[in-house]
């Protein structure tokens, strides 16, 4: 900053020497008529005036002034912070805990909520489901509606569709092996309503009327940045080439831009890299079954000043019209309506939504309570340096001159606490990184962007005006005179004062109880969750999610050929008690296969089975090994179970009291026929199984239906659907999962190279994982309840310490007229216990209000469950008594000689 | 602020009044702040005795502004001053100031010269 100064002395000596020349001149011509040196010297001064004054107001012309009280204010302010080094280390600790918070949870909404699509006007776009009795429907919609609304409806400008059956991996065939990539198939028209176009060669170009491809573009292919990148090392040339994917050829016609996604669902759910196949519309497209038409999402972009309830009006007035040539009534009854959802909003689910808006609150609540904090500690200390103001006062500091260098002290302060933050935060994600990318599937790094950034310089400015601006207003307003007149510089903190602090507390109290409440709430929910009975052990199991390129192995049976060799050999591995195959382990999210049943008539049992929905699973017969899970009724499969033998399945206890409408005799479901597995081959049931959580934790038993692996044939029905996509492998093993991965890794490799890229998980972890969204909530939670609780009762102590340390003399007074030890501990426990009824009993009615929110995040417990809120309750009090205890004590050990002498 | 209500122009000269008598006194050539108040009070006949706390503001805002020049000189007395010299645009702005001040006087005049009318 010198030469900041340097340049502003210069002017001001320049100023000053034209000064000593004006009254110079002034006296030598006095002295030319004749007036004595002394007199002249005196009469030019007193011409002159204020020499101070004038040099002072004409700098203020050069505007510099400003800055240099700013820099000086600045070099004052780092000064006494400097000097005071214990305050200026709480404060910002103190600081940064909030500000740290807060800025973490922002950067997981900006990238959970806020992230921007790299798409034209993402606002604009819209997805169009088919919805009916049953809501909206899960899953998209046949090509003939569609079509129907591509021509009838005018909210939209355009309508494309894709389809998103992308969550399985496809293989690109490259110089170095078969890529993972995930391939969408997109109508022609869907890069130009997204508003991109390929940076590298060009679009789908021939099109219908239908937006479907056709033409010689059916075998054209777009590539991602990505896969151009890695896999042809951003080649131009790669232009016309042919590539095989899933063993197909394609001709590549164009590469997106960097950056660009399309869809953020399913297929990116896996972080994997994307192609662009053309979507070519076959015979089943011209059906309308559910099952038998092949299903698409659709996507519209609204036409400017239509909203989406407007558009969503339109084209529910014609579904019911367009939903006619079904021939089912089922189906038709299922999607008579329409249900539209903004695309941006589609990306994220309800619940995440809710976590993260409750994360957001919980951490901004630990920002105001900082804050609270340090604004009590910032009026201690502006209640100290009284003095120390009121002689700037006195020499001549205008009040705003005071307040604005009382306000650069809290800019100090904050700006340091928010660097001191930004480091916490980013340690924070770091903590946290993997709940957070599994919960929120994020896949782009978390650090502190350029918005993270400008929400931390709005933070640091008004947490500075919050912590400075009312003391430092305060201090301005109190009269120089009085206070010059009183005594030592410990007294005269009015009632006002002291009462404002005991307020901030209250606050500070009621926020922490609030924090605390729903941080105890989520903990329940946490404990509750660890404690459902799942039905099944989960403890030592290792599970490898496979993916292989099926295409190779058409022709052969992947159960006989790849899989049942490999679980052979993997039995045989030291330390492995059991090993089983099955489409998806128990809470797996990486295969889900809904069964259906089509049953004709209208009989009560026809309409009940036609809304049953089975989760279905091919397993291994070595499973109940594994899982240790228990059968209700009948039996297990096992090794009598094959291709040559009677085909046989298993259900739930769910299953059948769906099935039947109860469940108080699940034997008599044995031996019915529900299911054929090919041409003259119908199953029976051998086993009903016990409850057990297969969805997730929280969600009671789901309807289920197994089958056994060795039975499945490639001509059998399930076999292309269920074991052409993905095999989890479970191992129980007493041995850690760090040892045993790399020898399962080999194991797979020596079986097929593609195996080699397959993820490894233990049964605990998938189960953690699967409560996630509660689980991050409540460790999240616990750190800034933790920190809430002892900011409070830091609070609480420095309030009453100062207040003890503030009354010594009367206190020393009680004690010398003969008052005891514990009049004098009551007295401020007393105040202490007003403090903390008043913020718990405002506490707990905000409580009340603010955990509502939170009531679909919690299992097991209700949102205004008294327990908890007692147990809260009592844990502040107690904290908030014994915080209370040390000032007290200090209090009544006060020496009433000591303290009477000091007067 | 303090200082700027403490010190007012004592003179009472008409807005804007003292700039334009200083550049005027400039025209005649280069000054340096004390030549001005003494050619000030030359030519009003010792009525006009222009503050300092006036003039030197005055004075920084006109360079600020562009209209005067500033150097340091020797004086005739062998004293090292500021001299002040009005520049080009300086000039512009004092013809234009002049004119305005003539439209003021005669309508002012016009005003306060008219006899009451019943």
């Amino acid at each position: 900053m010198s030469w900041l100064s340097r340049l502003f002395e210069r002017r001001k000596d320049e100023l000053a020497e034209e000064i000593r020349t004006h009254i110079a001149l002034d006296v030598s011509d006095r002295m030319n008529r004749g007036e004595s040196r002394s007199k002249a010297e005196a009469a030019a001064a007193r011409e002159f005036g204020n020499a101070a004054l004038v040099q002072n107001v004409t700098h203020e012309f050069w505007r510099w002034k400003r800055l240099e009280r700013f820099a000086a204010n600045l070099r004052y302010a780092f000064r006494t912070l400097r000097r005071s080094s214990g305050f200026s280390i709480t404060v910002i600790a103190t600081l940064a805990v909030g500000v740290s918070a807060t800025s973490a949870m922002f950067t997981v909404v900006d990238g959970v909520l806020l992230r921007p699509l790299p798409f034209k006007d993402p606002a604009s776009l819209v997805m169009i489901r088919e919805a009916g009795k049953r809501g909206p429907l899960g899953y998209g919609s046949p090509y003939l509606d569609i079509e129907q609304w591509r021509q009838r409806s005018h909210a939209f400008s355009q309508i494309a569709f894709y389809s998103n059956n992308t969550r399985r991996a496809s293989f690109l065939e490259g110089a170095a092996g078969a890529m993972h990539v995930s391939s969408a198939s997109v109508s022609a028209d869907l890069f130009d309503l997204l508003g991109a176009h390929p940076a590298l060669g060009r679009d789908f170009a021939p099109r219908d009327a239908g937006g479907s491809v056709t033409g010689d573009d059916k075998h054209s292919i777009l590539l991602s940045d990505t896969v151009w990148r890695t896999n042809y090392s951003a080649d131009p040339r790669i232009l016309g080439k042919t590539v095989e994917l899933n063993g197909e050829h394609f001709s590549v016609i164009g590469v997106m831009p960097r950056g660009f996604t399309f869809p953020f669902t399913g297929s990116n759910f896996n972080g994997m890299p994307l192609v662009w196949k053309p979507l070519v519309l076959k015979d089943e497209d011209a059906l309308r079954t559910h099952n038998g038409a092949p299903s698409y999402e659709a996507l519209g972009r609204l036409r400017a000043g239509v909203t989406l309830a407007a558009a969503e009006a339109e084209l529910k007035a014609f579904q019911p019209d367009i939903v006619k040539p079904y021939t089912d009534a089922a189906d038709r009854e299922d999607a008579d309506s329409i249900s539209l959802r903004s695309y941006t909003e589609s990306l994220v689910n309800g619940d995440v939504r809710k976590a993260l808006f409750a994360l957001m609150g919980a951490s901004a609540l630990l920002w105001l309570i900082a804050c609270l904090n340090v604004t009590s500690l910032m009026w201690a200390r502006a209640t100290a340096r009284k003095r120390e103001l009121a002689v700037r006062g006195a020499l001549g500091a205008s009040r705003w001159q005071i307040v604005e260098y009382l306000l650069m002290e809290g800019m100090l302060l904050s700006g340091c606490a928010s660097l001191l933050g930004l480091g916490l935060a980013a340690g924070m994600l770091k903590l946290f990184e993997h709940g957070l990318e599994t919960q929120f599937s994020i896949h782009q790094s978390l650090t502190p962007n350029l918005p993270v950034l400008a929400v931390l310089l709005a933070l640091t400015i008004a947490g500075a005006l919050l912590i400075s601006a009312w003391p430092a207003f305060a201090a301005a307003r109190a009269s120089i005179d009085a206070t010059l007149r009183q005594g030592s510089p410990q007294q005269g903190m009015g009632r006002a004062h002291h009462r404002m602090r005991a307020m901030l507390v209250v606050t500070e109290i009621a926020l922490s109880l609030t924090l605390l409440v729903g941080c105890g709430l989520l903990l329940r929910t946490i404990y509750a969750l660890k404690h459902v009975p799942l039905g099944f052990r989960t403890e030592h199991i290792v599970v490898a999610n496979m993916t292989i390129p099926s295409y190779k192995f058409a022709g052969r049976d992947m159960t006989t050929a790849l899989y049942q060799p490999l679980v052979d050999r993997v039995k045989r591995l030291p330390g492995v008690e059991s090993a089983t195959l099955l489409t998806d382990v128990p809470l797996g999210k990486t295969f889900q296969m809904i069964f259906t049943f089509d049953p004709e008539g209208n009989s009560a049992d026809a309409i009940r089975r036609r809304a049953l929905q089975a989760q279905f699973r091919a397993v291994g017969p070595e499973m109940q090994q594994v899982f240790g899970f228990q059968m209700l009724r009948g039996r297990f499969f096992n090794e009598d179970d094959t291709p040559t033998s009677q085909a046989v399945v298993v259900v739930n206890r769910a299953f059948v009291k769906a099935y039947f409408g109860d469940d108080r005799d699940p034997g008599k479901i044995l031996g019915e026929s529900l299911v054929g597995f090919g041409k003259n081959r119908r199953s029976v049931v051998v086993g009903v199984l016990d409850d057990e959580r297969q969805v997730s934790v929280a969600e009671s038993s789901q309807p289920e239906m197994e089958v056994c692996i060795p039975q499945i044939t490639p001509e059998s029905m399930f076999y292309k659907a269920a074991e052409g996509m993905s095999m989890d492998l479970a191992v129980r093993t007493q041995r850690s999962i760090s040892l045993v991965t790399p020898e399962l890794r080999d194991i797979m490799r020596t079986a097929s190279p593609d195996l080699s890229a397959s993820t490894f998980s233990t049964m605990d972890q998938i189960v953690e994982d699967s409560f996630g969204s509660q689980n991050l909530a409540a460790h999240l939670l616990e750190i800034f309840g933790g920190s809430a609780l002892l900011l409070c009762l830091a609070g609480i102590y420095g309030l009453l310490s100062y207040l003890v340390a503030q009354r010594r003399q009367e206190i020393g007074l009680r004690i010398a007229l003969g008052a005891q030890q514990w009049n004098v501990m009551s007295l401020i426990l007393q105040q202490a216990g007003w403090m903390l009824v008043a913020g718990l009993g405002t506490g707990l009615a905000m409580a009340y209000l603010g955990t509502k929110g939170l009531q679909t995040l919690l299992y097991g417990v209700k949102a205004d469950d008294p327990w908890t809120a007692g147990a809260v309750t009592l844990l502040l009090l107690v904290g908030g008594l014994l915080a209370a205890l040390v000032p007290a004590r200090r209090a009544a050990r006060v020496d009433p000689m000591d303290a009477l002498r000091a007067e | 602020m303090l200082g700027r209500n403490g010190y007012r122009n004592r003179v009472e000269l008409l807005q804007g009044t003292l700039d334009m008598l200083i550049l005027r006194t400039l025209q005649w050539g280069p000054a340096h702040g004390y030549g001005i108040v003494q050619a000030l009070r030359t030519q009003s006949g010792e009525a006009l005795q222009v503050e300092t706390g006036s003039l030197y503001p005055a004075l920084h805002r006109l360079e600020r502004q562009g209209w005067v020049r500033s150097e340091w000189k020797q004086s005739e007395s062998n004293q090292r001053a500021r001299y002040y010299r009005i520049t080009a645009a300086g000039k512009k702005q004092l013809v234009e100031d002049l004119s305005r001040w003539e439209q003021m006087v005669a309508v002012l005049g016009g005003i306060l010269k008219a006899a009451p009318t019943e």
